[in-house]
Parts: structure tokens; sequence; C-alpha cells
């Protein structure tokens, strides 16, 4: 019989935990989390929103660990991993000895330098349960937010708060709202939608100090126009670091992410990671796909993790949908195409023949075949002229053996 | 599991798996197909029938894969493998309306309903007996219901 421990609850953890006591129906899995309970990173909006509870926003399902004899030991932080004696420590002398280990702490946000930012009790992230909790509590008490970053997720804080009647800033470093997903048009749709619900936005404005009262707590942010902006709690989206102290507190190789090889093992025998900690990608499905491949690997399969495509995002907020794939930035030597209507808008980005970048506004429905395209650079050279009306029907091809669907050339 | 097959080479593009389809969804309480409303974007059909560009047609159905790209990017759990039916299942109550199904899935199945609460796909009919409406209403046998 194997021990099998998975320290960290998300979409990686969860899923390795899945595929594990799916190839190991005996062996005993346990896995560690800091987080309370199961809940999905990529809906703390609709918990912040008030639209559902902490159970409305488990991704695993109800009574997960029991039906799954899984053993989770919550709410306890891994402070160490023993490699020579194959045990990880937790909590006050607490220990939990293993034959394989999963790392999937995930990343964590990342505050930049600003004065009195880094100590100051009323800055939050928002990134997990715990982050959402104390947003909801400093909603409370005061409703004036200062939000820095406006990718999605400062936008997903903002959406919630909006709806709930916060007076929201937002201070964004680009010159326009989700600077990697949108181009300078999409991302004017998104700041009207936000602005109609009452955001306001600084684009291409930082934070660069703040004025703090007795308790350290800021009560204005100071921008790096000198304009001073009053406000009761400050959530920052400036992005995530991927979770490392505990890898290097442990001498497992890392750099500014745990390093992994092609089977998703780190520099410690029978040690793998998965997920944001890695550093590979920072987008759900590759991190439930990485918890996959690398459970597989603990259980003996012998699985190559492919390099994931980390440029891929959907979004909507306030019913506007988007669908924005590859990269849109990178233009040079492309051919940028345009379609625009009242309701749509979409363009793509053809570099020789291969599709690179994909963006889409207004009814996304069927268009996941873009992501296919520009993923396995399939070639859309004769099929410029209907760049925007590409379906299955284009590459159609059947599985006779399964009755599964197939790419095929034409 | 259960799986309908479809032969391209028979398909006439009649469109009534289509209009099955949308029939055997309509959430008025109506039946039949002359209360239909076809205008409706409610009553979307979960197939389509596309010209394969050559006088042809590429009927387009939800393969309810083995390996389902909807699955393994749903971050709710919505969607799910059931693994009983082999069928991919939709749990609307537990959606959040994020689509990264539709830009996952790689045959461009799933679709927005028009409040763009929620994801639309085929559900195998699993509230009818007698199986998927579209199978039943194809009069080219096009599409069949086999075991794979």
């Amino acid at each position: 019989m194997e021990r099998f421990v998975i320290i960290g609850a998300g979409a990686a953890g969860i899923s390795a935990a899945r595929v594990l006591r799916d190839f190991r129906p005996n062996d005993v899995i346990t896995v560690i989390s800091t987080d309370e309970t199961v809940h999905s990173r990529c809906m703390l909006h609709k918990f912040l929103g008030h639209e559902r509870d902490a159970q409305g926003i488990n991704f695993a399902g109800v009574k997960f660990f029991e039906k799954n004899d899984i053993i989770h030991i919550a709410c306890q932080t891994v402070h160490k991993i023993d490699t020579a004696e194959k045990k990880v420590l937790f909590g006050e002398g607490y220990s939990a000895p293993y034959d394989k280990l999963l790392i999937a702490t995930g990343a964590g946000f990342f505050i930049p330098p600003i004065p009195h930012f880094r100590e100051a009790p009323n800055v939050f992230g928002f990134r997990d349960l715990s982050d959402a909790l104390k947003i909801d509590e400093a909603f409370a008490k005061g409703k004036r937010v200062f939000i820095v970053g406006s990718g999605l997720v400062g936008l997903d804080a903002a959406s919630a708060l909006c709806q709930r009647g916060a007076e929201v800033t937002i201070a964004e470093m680009a010159p326009r709202v989700m600077p990697l997903q949108t181009d300078d048009y999409a991302a004017g749709v998104y700041q009207r939608a936000f602005e109609d619900h009452g955001c306001k936005f600084l684009l291409g404005i930082g934070a660069s100090d703040a004025v703090v009262d007795g308790e350290g707590n800021i009560t204005e942010v100071i921008l790096s126009t000198g304009e001073h902006v009053p406000c009761d709690f400050i959530i920052m989206a400036a992005g995530v670091r991927p979770r490392i102290q505990l890898a290097l507190d442990s001498g497992i190789a890392a750099e500014r992410a745990i390093t992994v090889d092609d089977h998703l093992r780190t520099s410690a025998p029978d040690v793998y990671a998965a997920g944001d900690c890695t550093g590979l990608s920072g987008v759900w499905p590759d991190a439930m796909d990485q918890g996959k491949a690398a459970a597989r690997n603990m259980a003996g399969v012998d699985e190559v993790y492919p390099k994931p495509y980390p440029f891929k995002n959907t979004s909507n907020f306030f019913g506007v949908t988007m669908l924005s794939v590859g990269r849109l930035d990178l233009t040079e030597g492309a051919d940028i195409l345009v379609h625009k209507t009242p309701t749509e808008y979409k363009k793509a980005i053809v570099k020789d023949g291969k599709l690179t970048g994909y963006l889409s506004l207004g009814d996304i429905s069927n268009l996941g075949l873009y992501l296919h395209l520009i993923r396995d650079s399939i070639d859309v050279s004769g099929k410029l002229d209907k760049i925007f009306r590409l379906t299955f029907a284009d590459f159609y091809g059947i599985n006779e053996r399964n009755g599964e669907f197939a790419y095929r050339a034409k | 599991m259960k799986r309908i097959f479809i032969d391209p080479a028979k398909c006439d593009g009649c469109k009534s798996c289509t209009l099955a389809c949308m029939e055997s969804h309509r959430q008025d309480g109506g039946h039949g197909l002359y209360t239909l409303d076809l205008t409706d974007p409610a009553n979307q059909s979960r197939n389509r029938i596309l010209s394969d560009g050559q006088g042809g047609y590429s009927p387009i159905f939800c393969r309810h894969c083995d390996d389902p790209d909807c699955v393994r990017t749903c971050m709710s759990g919505a969607l799910v493998k059931n693994e009983a039916t082999g069928l991919v299942d939709y749990d609307a109550e537990k959606c959040a309306a994020c689509f990264m199904c539709v830009m996952a899935c790689r045959y461009g199945v799933p679709a927005v309903s028009p409040d763009r609460k929620r994801m639309v796909k085929c559900d195998f009919c699993q509230h009818l007996e007698e199986g998927p409406a579209c199978v039943r209403a194809c009069p080219k046998k096009a599409i069949e219901v086999r075991e794979v």
C-alpha cells in the first residue's frame, strides 16, 4: 500500500486527488490544505457578490473527500518537507509520511513595494476564500474601495462589489483595462460597462504612496500624478507569484517557480509539483491538466506533460462576453483582420498562414475551434476570406472506430 | 456508453434533427412543430448542420468525448463526465457562466444562452425515455445511437 500526500486543495490538487483515487482504489491519499473548504478561485466574485455561499463555489462537489475516501487535513499549513525521511511537517509538531508527494500550493497575490502597502492591515488580495471573507468584513465598515490592477482578478472583485453598491476606483498602469486580453476597442467596451455600474478608472496611473491612520490603515492612496484618493480599503490585483517558500525551505529547486521536468517531477525524489506553483501557466484548465498528469506519473504511468498554451481566456462581465486567445499584441509582420458590427467585434492576427491571435466580443458561441487553430498552428492560409466564419465543418473528420470527431486537413 | 454516430455521406441537410432538438428542449410548454417558435433564441438547437462547401453536409453534434475539453476546463464543477452513462452532464445551477467550456471545445459545440447565464449543449435527451429526439427525426438514418 502506498501513501500519497497532496499539499493544496485548488484546481491542481483536487484534480490530482481524483485521478489518483481512480488509479489506486486502495491506497491512502491525504490532502493537506490551508483552506478550510474546497473552492474555485475563479468563482470568488460570486461569493463576494453574495450570489453564492462557500458551498456554492465548491467545484469538487458535495462531500468530495468522504465519497472518494480521501483524508482531508484542513486549515493546516505545511512548513517543511523532509525529503530524506519522506514526510511533510505541518501545524505544531505534526507530520505525515509519504511515498509520493505532490506540491500544489498555487500562487499568492503580489504587493508591489509601494510605501505602507505591504504593512497596512486594510490591503487585501483576492485569491482565496479567506481573502474574500476579509474583504466582506471590511466592506461592512466602508464602501470606498481602491483596486490596484484591472486584469480579470481586479475586474472580478470590482463587478462583485459594484453590485453591492461600492464606490470602486480601479488604477491600472497600462493604458487600458484587461491589457493582456483586450485591444483598445474591446477594452473600451468593458470600461464603459463598468463605468455604467459606477466604477471609476484611472488608466496609465499607478499608486505611489499612501496616507495612513494611527493603526497603519491606508486612508488615502497617493497616485503617481500626486492626486490623493480617499478609500476604506484596498484590493491588490496586480499579479501573482508562485508560492515557492516551502520548496526553498525544503531544499527543493526553485527560481521564480518550482522547477519541474517534463513529468512534473521536482528535484527531490518522489516529489512532484503541479499548478500555479510551477509557473508553467496561470489559468484554471492548465492547472487541472497538470494535476492530472502529475497524478498519473505518481501512480506509475509514464506520461509526458506537454508545454501548456497559457494565452487563453473568456470573460463575462455585466453580460458582455469575450473570448481572447493567442497574442493580440504580437503584430509585427502579421495581417490584422477586423470585423465590426453594432453588436459584434472580432479581430484575427494571421502570420505566415497561421492564426496567432483571435478576439471575439459579443456572442462567443461555438468559437472553441479558434483556440485549437492557434495552439496547434493549423494552416488557415486558404481561408482568410472567411476567417471570422470558420467552423469545425472546415476541418471535419470522424474517428470511425469510436465515433468521435477528429481534425482533418482540407 | 452510447454515442450518436454520424454518417455525413447520408445527410441531405434537411435539418429535421435541428427542429427535433429545438422541440425537445422548448421551455414554453407547447408541443408540436406547428407551435414551435423558430425565431426565439431561447429555442436554440444544440446540433448544427453545416455545409461542407462541396455540396454535402457536416453535422455537428456533441460527441460526449472520452476526454472532454469542456469538462477539463470547467471551474465550477457544472460539467461532469458521468462515469456510469458516459455522457457529459451539465448542471446549470452550478454553472458560473464563465464560458471557458465554449473556448475549450475544439469542435465548437457549446453555445451561450441568450441571457448569457448558462451554456447550451446536447444533453442526449435524458428527459425522453425513447432517447435523443434528433436521431428519431432523421429520415436518412445519418445519425444513430450506438454502443461504444
